[in-house]
């Protein structure tokens, strides 16, 4: 409001001070007669939680989840062990067929983002793996730009899927290339495409989850969970304006995951947020053990709060105590109503 | 004459036809080219949006937004996220806005009395469309207080400062008559500054019009036309009565009504500003209003101080100059809309420099008896400076 000052200005200053003399008070009371009158209902969604008369973020609608070919869901537990086979020398070899192209995803209802995906879905499939197999992708580019994918993990120079790196660094369209190499170390990790620029690439939707378990293998639980913390910049201007897990803003909210008083469980979190620093999950009423990068069998904290930089990741382990819906979100609050927000359903 | 075949022009079949033939060939241009795309490729790799968001509406846990599609073809609406939130809303009467066409949306918003909101409705088209809320607080409802209170602005900014400039009627009347002249030479200063910054208010509302309402085209239509008509009805007067004293009465008319719509447009202005929050604080702002506004009132009477107008005439005259501001706050606090502010607006322009060419007539005359050029030089200069100086000390 510091900017010139024309006459206008000038005038408005004075007209308004004058309302003032005149009575605002009188006009704002009864413009409060009015709100007695009009409640409008909402078109919101189910799940409108908690309060009643309080008014949540959330979005209108419902996304096509069999035209987009995924649903976020599912994807919590499709974890994608490949095709299996015993190599001569006894080695497990788990092969992967993965085809990048475009697709229009109905990423938040109403809007279509003309998205970069592999096998169709965001995040792509959740590599399965454990501690020593042979992993072979057959990738395929079927898009019209280049693409790569870069495994974070163990792997030689040549099979980094990063430009520069020979012909796995720059697959062109049409092309495909083979990446070989041993699920190396045991962890939570991730793939990404690694084409040049970099952000666009991995922000259109070219991601997933990595997991390498131990050979001893980590203790029973009765639900795995797999989470990609990721966002959407639907207008191209480099800043993020819808947030969640697996892809679409508040599907866990208007879908709480479903799980029993007592039950063992372990989310594999994944952070490939673009544009923002940090992405973070906070688990409502309950604490949960902490796992950095999963490469350790013995928690380093915990919490109930942790915060991810970029391709960070950990395993979560907790159990819930008490019946109840409770809310699991990004304590980066802004990220939270703008999608990365839902809920679990405990039931007895 | 004698040597055209046709002396007395007559409209037959043959000249219906022949005017209807380039219409009809435009027709067969026009459907080829949608046909075939006439050789051009015109696919664009996005789509071309614009939804103007016309203006809000805040009530107790509720947003209310009027937006209009004034982009090529039909929009629908996505989402919309305030400050940061996605949230849910309903729209009325219909998600997909054809062009022009107008809709309501609805949100549910818990907004607290005097902070700021930054709203981003999305198209499914993902392309944003952003309206900024500087103060929140709730929207005047049509009442019988907000009634009275856009009218007591309107009495404020319009109508005091005349009345109380013709009030120097009397004393002014005691004057010569060079230093009447000198009178309406400032008269005349005064107006330019007045035209110059209407216009300039014009041009700044023609920017808030959408794009298809071709607010500057819009400027030109108001302006000239106005400027026209009270040209010829001046001259129509002058017509029927030559009378000197007769003409200048009507000069003194065309001059409130000039200034009456002047003040329509700051009413509109004001009343507007009262909705969307822009609310400056300070007394000594008034009081320098009514000094600056007081020169409108000094700027009617000025050409009839040689002759003996009614008090009656003279309260119409202060009526026609003041009370449109009283009537610009309520249109312009009850349904803002920059059309219509750019088309008083641009009224107000083209009736304030046709007062100004009328002056100028009225001067000339006088100057025709007596050469006086640096009292209309030093008048018109005063005129502009009385109110830059007025608005510097203000300001």
């Amino acid at each position: 409001m510091a900017n010139k000052l024309s006459r206008r200005d000038f005038l408005k200053a004075g007209g308004l001070t004058l309302l003032g003399a005149a009575g605002v008070n009188a006009v704002s009371n009864i413009v409060h007669d009015h709100d007695k009158g009009n409640t409008k209902v909402l078109a919101a969604p189910a799940m409108q939680h908690g309060d009643h008369d309080g008014v949540m973020p959330n979005t209108v609608g419902e996304v096509d989840h069999e035209k987009n070919g995924f649903n976020p869901t599912d994807i919590l537990t499709d974890f994608d062990y490949g095709e299996v086979s015993t190599l001569p020398n006894g080695q497990i070899l788990r092969e992967y067929e993965i085809v990048a192209h475009n697709k229009n995803i109905e990423v938040v209802p109403g809007i279509e983002y003309p998205a970069w995906t592999y096998n169709g879905r965001i995040p792509g499939p959740t590599i399965r793996a454990t501690e020593g197999d042979r992993i072979r992708i057959h990738f395929s580019n079927g898009s019209n730009h280049p693409h790569t994918m870069h495994f974070h993990g163990f792997h030689p120079g040549v099979m980094d899927g990063v430009p520069g790196s020979g012909p796995g660094g720059n697959v062109l369209p049409g092309e495909s290339f083979v990446y070989e190499f041993d699920a190396e170390p045991f962890g939570l990790h991730l793939y990404h495409c690694h084409s040049f620029p970099l952000a666009r690439h991995i922000a259109k939707g070219l991601y997933g989850a990595f997991i390498v378990d131990p050979k001893v293998g980590r203790p029973p639980v009765d639900h795995e969970f797999i989470m990609v913390m990721s966002g959407f910049d639907v207008d191209f201007d480099d800043a993020n304006d819808f947030y969640g897990v697996n892809a679409i803003p508040f599907h866990f909210q208007n879908h709480p995951i479903q799980i029993k008083v007592g039950e063992t469980v372990r989310v594999y979190l994944v952070n490939i947020l673009e544009f923002d620093l940090i992405n973070s999950f906070h688990l409502h009423a309950n604490f949960f053990q902490y796992y950095p990068t999963g490469t350790s069998l013995t928690p380093s904290e915990f919490t109930d709060t942790i915060i991810q930089g970029q391709a960070q990741r950990g395993i979560l382990e907790f159990t819930y105590r008490y019946p109840g819906m409770y809310m699991f979100h990004a304590h980066v609050t802004e990220f939270a109503e703008l999608g990365w927000n839902g809920m679990f359903e405990v039931t007895e | 004459m004698t040597q055209q075949p046709n002396p007395t022009p007559r409209f037959t079949f043959r000249t219906l036809v022949l005017l209807l033939l380039p219409i009809i060939l435009l027709a067969g241009v026009i459907a080829l080219f949608l046909s075939t795309g006439g050789g051009l490729d015109l696919e664009s790799a996005a789509p071309v949006e614009n939804l103007n968001i016309e203006r809000y509406n805040l009530e107790r846990n509720m947003i209310e937004l009027h937006v209009r599609n004034t982009g090529p073809e039909a929009i629908n609406v996505a989402q919309v996220v305030i400050n940061e939130a996605i949230m849910p809303f309903t729209i009325t009467p219909n998600t997909s806005i054809p062009r022009l066409g107008r809709a309501i949306i609805h949100i549910n918003y818990p907004w607290t009395y005097g902070e700021a909101y930054g709203i981003n409705v999305f198209t499914s088209n993902a392309i944003g469309f952003g309206v900024d809320i500087p103060v929140a607080f709730e929207t005047p409802q049509l009442s019988s207080a907000t009634f009275w209170g856009f009218t007591l602005i309107g009495l404020y900014v319009g109508v005091i400062p005349v009345f109380l400039g013709i009030f120097w009627f009397p004393a002014l009347r005691t004057l010569g008559r060079r230093t009447m002249t000198f009178l309406m030479a400032a008269t005349a200063g005064l107006l330019i500054f007045l035209g110059l910054d209407t216009l300039a208010e014009a041009l700044e509302f023609a920017n808030e019009v959408p794009s298809s309402f071709q607010g500057i085209g819009l400027i030109g239509i108001g302006a000239v036309a106005t400027f026209l008509l009270l040209d010829a009805i001046s001259k129509s007067q002058t017509d029927t009565s030559g009378d000197d004293s007769q003409r200048r009465l009507s000069v003194a008319f065309i001059i409130a009504v000039g200034i009456g719509f002047h003040n329509l447009g700051e009413g509109l202005a004001i009343g507007a500003a009262y909705n969307v929050g822009e609310i400056a604080l300070g007394t000594f702002l008034v009081v320098g209003f009514i000094i600056q506004n007081i020169t409108e009132g000094l700027g009617i009477i000025a050409p009839v101080l040689r002759d003996k107008p009614s008090i009656g005439r003279l309260a119409i005259m202060g009526l026609i100059g003041g009370t449109p501001a009283i009537i610009g706050a309520w249109i312009g606090g009850y349904t803002p809309s920059p059309f219509l502010a750019v088309l008083f607006l641009a009224i107000g322009a083209g009736a304030i420099f046709e007062v100004i060419y009328e002056i100028a007539k009225l001067i000339q005359k006088d100057t025709q008896r007596e050469a006086m050029p640096m009292t209309v030089f030093s008048g018109v200069l005063t005129g502009m400076m009385l109110l830059w100086v007025t608005g510097l000390l203000i300001k």
